[in-house]
This record gives structure tokens, C-alpha cells and sequence, in this order.
């Protein structure tokens, strides 16, 4: 039985680095996925997934465990992805690449899944990302956490400093940009529209 | 009802209680709009799953460096042991150089050193007193047999044992007197040989530890004339290269 977050991090406060790279392995992806989403480039979302752990290393003797340890990664990739906008001074940049690959989508295509449909995927998949860098931050990482990392309105909430409501009206609006945005591309969705 | 987004929003994720879903559930079956927004929103959600980041290659793994190797430390003499061990080794070199003797000994020449061998004055000293007191016990012998033989030869008849008794004793009271005189004498010139010689001893130590005090100063000061100089090599070098 795997251990928990709790065990881990308890362990890697004792010193046990084992116990920190497993924490590592479990939450990387989940970490850089945030990054890549929220700024839009494949490299400097790897890079702040680095630092983010990297922080969280160092800064783990004063985690008390008062937030869930996911949240509290969440929280410093958030931060970090900021400073790099900030940094770059731009927006985040949607970075679905412009051609699609056959062969290559032919080789990830799942046996249930036809190259049609996969390939039909990765142009709905460039189309919502840059629809998601079209929205305002707020908006866009409420969208995020909600959607892609299955926070609930109160763990977004305390992630984002806003209150409840404040989160239900940003994952509103946004969705319903998002909404006109994939219409007035054409992308069609075999579900419900 | 319709003005509730933060219902509808609630709905679309499943984050209401059963009271609100249920109230929730009823509207949307009144109302077309809302029904409609619903299902838009939730083809809305089903699209965004369709972005996915690229597959990253993750090689990330926190790990402890290895301690690097301390610098061997640059042979350094602290002032304080540096000067503890050279007075050693001043006094070790002193021990071993004190008192040199060269005698002839069983046809050859013996030069010998150091703190063991006794003092040739205490040694000197112990054997004069060893002489008299041999003299003196001899003397003292050959004088009482000398008194003993006059006063039976003296004798006369009828004359008194006990003023030639008295006689014999008082030469013999001055005779232990003046050896007692003799004695003090002898042994008061070994105390002031004694304390003469270490006076002389410690006399040597000191002079061999304001010896090492000043070339320890002396050392000093080169050590750090040669660095002043040094600085000033490098600075005009790195003047000059500007």
C-alpha cells in the first residue's frame, strides 16, 4: 500500500530523501502540466516545475501541514509561473504546434481510437489552448485548477486568496468565453452540442 | 433562479447538497435556457480535455551532494605552541650541552655532557668533609691514647684520678668543638655552592628563552614584511595591467 503525502513528507522532514522523490514522482507531472497550461511553453514549464520542488525542498522543515502538501506545490508553481509572466512580460502563449504529424499521431493512437478522431483531438486541443490564453489569469487559472486538476471551489478558493463565490463567477465567465471562442472556431464536440 | 450562476456553476461540477441539486434539477426542467446553458457549458468542458501538454521527459530527482573533501590545512605554527615547543627543545638542547667535562679516563679522553652528572663543587665539597671527619676521628684516637699513656707514666703515688679524669675530658670537650666548628663550615660552603650553581642554571634558561623570544619576533616581523611586499607586487601588477 503506497504511502500517503501526509507519511512522506512527515518522513522527508525527518531527512529521508527517498521519501521526497517519491513525492517527486507523484506530483511532477501534475506540476508541470499546471505550468505548461498556465504560461504556455514547454521548457520554462519544466523549469518551474524544477524550481517548484526544489522550493518546496527547501521550505519543508516550516510546512505544518495546514493545507493539503498538493496545494501547497500548487501554490508555488502558481507563484513562480506569475513571476515568469511578469519576468517575460507577456502573456502565456498557447504552443500547440501548427502542423499535425500523421505518422507520429498514428503511433500514439490508442486501438479504440481511429487517426481521424486523433488527429481531429490535437486541432480541438490547439484550438482550447489558445482560447485558455486568451482569458484573463484569474479566470484562466481558476479554469485550470478546476478542470484539469479536479480542485474543489473551497481548495481553489484558499489557493487563489478570493472568496467562494468569487471562483464560481470566474469559472463562469470563462467557461463562457470559451464556449463562444470554440463555436466561432468551428470545433464541434460529440458531447451535448 | 436564472440569475444564479453560482448555481448553475455548482450543478455543472457537482458541488451541491442534494437540497440544492434537487431545486436545481426542477429549474432546469421548467427552463429551457437554463437547460440549454447547461448542456453548453458541459460540451464546452468535455472540448477543454482535449488539451493536453506535451509529454515531458522528467529526469528530476532531489539528491544529496557528496560532502567535498576539506582542504588538507596549510602547515601553520600558532604563535602560543610554536613557542611552547621551541622552549622545549631550547631547554632539551641546554640539558644536553650543560656542564661539559673532558678528562683523561683508563688512557683515553671522555668528553661528557649534561644535567645528571653532580656538580663538580657538591662533589668536591661531600669529599672534604668525608677527609676531616676521617682526620678528625684519628686525631682524636691518637690523642686519647697519648693521654692515656702520660698519666699512667705521670702518676704518682698517691696523686688523684680525678684531676687527670677532668683534664682528659675538657681536651676532649675542645676537641669535638672545634670539629663541630670545622663541620658548619664545611656545609655552609656546599648550601652557598648550591645555591650558587642554580642561580647559574636558571641564569642559562633565561637567556636561552629571551633568545627564542627574539628570533620568534624577529620571524614574525620578516613573515609579515614579506607579505607587505607581496601585496605591493600584485597591486602595481594589476595597476599596470589596467
Amino acid at each position: 500500500m503506497p504511502s500517503t503525502d501526509e507519511e512522506l513528507v512527515a518522513r522527508s522532514q525527518g531527512g529521508d530523501l527517498d521519501s521526497f522523490n517519491q513525492l517527486v514522482l507523484r506530483w511532477e507531472r501534475p506540476i508541470y502540466a499546471l505550468a505548461y497550461r498556465v504560461i504556455g511553453r514547454e521548457e520554462d514549464a519544466r523549469d518551474v516545475a524544477q524550481e517548484t520542488f526544489l522550493r518546496a525542498f527547501r521550505a519543508l522543515k516550516g510546512f505544518k501541514g495546514q493545507a493539503k502538501f498538493s496545494s501547497w506545490l500548487y501554490r508555488i508553481a502558481l507563484n513562480l509561473c506569475r513571476d515568469w509572466m511578469r519576468r517575460e512580460r507577456r502573456t502565456p502563449v498557447a504552443q500547440a504546434p501548427e502542423g499535425v504529424d500523421i505518422i507520429e499521431l498514428a503511433g500514439e493512437a490508442t486501438p479504440s481510437e481511429s487517426i481521424d478522431d486523433r488527429v481531429a483531438r490535437h486541432q480541438i486541443g490547439r484550438v482550447v489552448g489558445k482560447a485558455m490564453a486568451s482569458l484573463p489569469e484569474e479566470q484562466r487559472n481558476a479554469i485550470i485548477l478546476k478542470e484539469y486538476h479536479g480542485l474543489t471551489f473551497q481548495e481553489i478558493a484558499e489557493l487563489l486568496d478570493c472568496p467562494l463565490s468569487t471562483v464560481k463567477t470566474r469559472l463562469y465567465q470563462g467557461l463562457s468565453v470559451l464556449r463562444k471562442q470554440l463555436q466561432d472556431a468551428g470545433v464541434k464536440s460529440t458531447f451535448g452540442g | 433562479m436564472c440569475d444564479s450562476k453560482e448555481l448553475l456553476v455548482g450543478y455543472l461540477y457537482d458541488e451541491l447538497d442534494a437540497v440544492e441539486r434537487g431545486t436545481f434539477e426542477t429549474h432546469i426542467g421548467n427552463c429551457a435556457e437554463c437547460h440549454a446553458e447547461v448542456a453548453a457549458l458541459r460540451a464546452t468542458r468535455a472540448q477543454l480535455t482535449q488539451w493536453a501538454p506535451p509529454d515531458p521527459d522528467f529526469a528530476f530527482t532531489i539528491v544529496r551532494r557528496p560532502t567535498a573533501p576539506q582542504p588538507a590545512p596549510r602547515f601553520r605554527i600558532s604563535p602560543v605552541w610554536g613557542l611552547a615547543a621551541a622552549a622545549l627543545l631550547v631547554m632539551a638542547l641546554g640539558a644536553a650541552i650543560a656542564h661539559p667535562e673532558v678528562r683523561y679516563d683508563n688512557g683515553s679522553v671522555v668528553f661528557s655532557t649534561g644535567w645528571n652528572r653532580q656538580a663538580p663543587v657538591q662533589t668536591t665539597a661531600t669529599a672534604q668533609t668525608e677527609a676531616e671527619w676521617k682526620a678528625q676521628v684519628e686525631g682524636l684516637n691518637r690523642r686519647l691514647r697519648e693521654l692515656e699513656s702520660s698519666a699512667v707514666s705521670r702518676q704518682p703515688a698517691g696523686a688523684s684520678p680525678v684531676n687527670a679524669d677532668s683534664d682528659v675530658l675538657r681536651q676532649v670537650r675542645d676537641l669535638l668543638s672545634a670539629s663541630e666548628a670545622r663541620q658548619q663550615r664545611a656545609l655552609s660552603k656546599v648550601t652557598a655552592d648550591a645555591t650558587q650553581q642554580r642561580r647559574a642554571d636558571f641564569a642559562v634558561i633565561n637567556q636561552s628563552l629571551t633568545r627564542l623570544q627574539n628570533a620568534s619576533d624577529a620571524e614574525v616581523r620578516q613573515y609579515r614584511d614579506s607579505l607587505l611586499r607581496l601585496g605591493r607586487v600584485a597591486y602595481q601588477q594589476n595597476s599596470s595591467q589596467r
